[in-house]
């Protein structure tokens, strides 16, 4: 990944299709990814969008934050109504109702909407080999509702469903690797990304909806309210968590691993842990073993890039 | 402001559209959904009409017809374009053909190719890198980083993209907005053991990175330290630690 700093924003495209105004918390690392991702769209792009944050802030009835297409939809049908529009495009221009102009489509969801709720269609869409770009916002539980657990949150995390106390560390599981769940559908592309990397985002998602085929996302958004973090330290955050391998950035294209961003030695990860509130009650032990347990998954994935 | 800027009314392919004076035309169709292929053109900077492509075929309120670049070419009341006539098809075909056979290698111009309907050129292969030479870079780094550390220099088929003398990058403060706004990855940026290297067509430059003082990594090259420093009059300690191990 190319470090791109100073001058390089004011070459981003100026267009916002995911519009100001719309009313994420402070510090919302989620909006701010998916404004990122929606910059990197070609011209002709629908959304399908699973309830969550993201549907919740952006479309208070009567107003909308979305300059393209949007269609907000169900948490477990996410990627089932993605590839119905993809079959729908498909069917017209082959009847002839419509031109075929390359119209893409997008599907989006939270880490609820697509590794708890929606990963059965998520799974079949991928099967079928529809040509959509899934993108998985992971904020690490559902916040939208009253930050409850889900199988993408991280062990040790405190939530109001998992809460930390005399006989309990919080979240007892780790967290479900969505992007290896992905890559087993021998899909042409995956990726991690962060909201912290802004132009490596941008270049994974322009690169995952170019590919044909289906493309899945997964992107770690740093949330102030769930994480009961400082908001203006989303975007460290967002590095810590790379930097610490806690989330390794990389990407699979055509089952080759391939790394983003080389790190000559990991960062500790209480650097990333102790900016936190949700991690505040871990002891010692349990730090050194999630320390070992990042090491050694990141040990794995670099393997895998061989 | 917007709103008061006076509009003009005018037809893309038969469909009536309303534009701001001074918008040009190829900004106005891709508005409006209407595909025109353009590889040098880029929103931050100003049109500068080198890769040709954007061709159109425009007839004037007083009946005048030509082809013109869209890119440079402002809208006018009453104007008639149109972009996908055959000789508008034939045109782009030839220029992409040119430009293959420029750029054989590069993956970006054989997408556009087969886009335009061009399977292999036709002209004598040649290897100029990826290079297409549409200033882009140029233009990038004289108006917005503002140093103008790369220029296009000689004439004709002798043109090409250089720093000074061929190897003088004092200007240069290696933010690689040139390697990123490349539209076909003619130059390249890469970090690695403390050193940027930024690779243009005929010339390699290497920079050295500023370490961060707490943790370590490398993070900003000390071209740009002493730019920002002298630019802004923060003092280069400054920059001694990297954004995350500031309090």
């Amino acid at each position: 990944m190319q470090n791109y700093t100073v001058f390089v924003p004011r070459l981003v495209p100026k267009k916002e299709p995911f519009a100001p105004g719309h009313r994420a918390c402070i510090g919302c690392g989620e909006a701010l990814a998916v404004r990122l991702a929606c910059k990197a769209f070609p011209p002709n792009t629908i959304v399908a969008n699973a309830t969550g944050c993201m549907e919740v802030i952006s479309s208070q009835y009567p107003m909308t934050a979305w300059r393209v297409p949007w269609i907000h939809v169900l948490f477990e049908n996410t990627a089932a109504i993605a590839s119905g529009i993809e079959a729908a495009l498909k069917a017209m221009a082959r009847k002839g109702l419509r031109p075929d102009d390359g119209t893409k489509v997008v599907a989006m969801g939270g880490d609820g909407g697509t590794s708890d709720i929606g990963l059965q269609a998520l799974s079949g869409a991928l099967e079928r080999g529809h040509d959509l770009l899934y993108i998985c916002f992971d904020n690490e539980a559902y916040m939208n509702t009253g930050i409850q657990r889900s199988s993408a949150t991280p062990f040790g995390a405190s939530t109001t469903t998992s809460p930390s106390g005399i006989k309990s560390i919080g979240q007892k599981t780790w967290k479900k690797n969505m992007a290896a769940i992905a890559a087993a559908h021998d899909i042409p592309y995956v990726a991690t990304a962060s909201h912290s990397y802004p132009h490596d985002l941008m270049a994974k998602v322009a690169k995952g909806i170019a590919v044909p085929g289906p493309a899945y996302i997964h992107i770690l958004s740093v949330c102030p309210t769930g994480w009961r973090s400082a908001p203006d330290l989303s975007i460290r955050l967002g590095r810590l968590a790379v930097e610490t391998g806690v989330f390794p950035l990389y990407e699979i294209e055509d089952g080759e691993y391939k790394m983003s961003l080389e790190l000559p030695k990991l960062r500790p990860v209480e650097d990333y842990l102790n900016l936190q509130g949700r991690f505040r009650h871990l002891s010692e032990d349990t730090i050194k073993e999630i320390q070992e347990r990042v090491v050694a998954e990141y040990e794995r994935i670099k393997e895998k890039t061989g | 402001m917007k709103g008061e800027a006076s509009m003009v009314t005018l037809t893309i392919d038969g469909r009536t559209v309303q534009a701001e004076e001074g918008a040009m035309v190829l900004d106005v169709a891709t508005e409006n959904g209407i595909f025109i292929p353009t590889l040098c053109a880029h929103e931050s900077v100003t049109p500068y009409g080198a890769c040709r492509l954007c061709l159109v075929e425009v007839k004037t309120a007083n009946g005048r017809e030509r082809l013109v670049t869209s890119c440079l070419y402002p809208v006018e009341e009453g104007l008639e374009v149109t972009t996908d006539s055959e000789k508008i098809i034939r045109n782009r075909q030839t220029i992409i053909d040119l430009l293959l056979a420029r750029c054989p290698e590069s993956t970006v111009i054989q997408d556009m190719a087969r886009k335009l309907g061009v399977e292999e050129s036709s002209y004598p292969l040649e290897d100029h890198g990826n290079c297409i030479l549409c200033a882009l870079c140029v233009r990038a780094c004289q108006e917005v980083v503002g140093v103008s550390a790369i220029s296009l220099v000689n004439r004709g088929v002798e043109r090409e993209m250089a720093i000074p003398f061929f190897d003088d990058s004092t200007a240069c403060i290696a933010c690689g907005s040139c390697s990123y706004i490349c539209p076909t990855n003619a130059i390249s940026m890469e970090d690695s053991d403390g050193i940027r290297t930024i690779r243009m067509p005929n010339n390699v430059t290497e920079f050295e990175m500023v370490p961060c003082k707490v943790c370590g990594n490398y993070w900003m090259p000390q071209k740009q330290v002493e730019y920002i420093s002298k630019t802004t009059g923060i003092e280069p300690e400054f920059f001694d630690t990297c954004t995350n191990c500031r309090d």
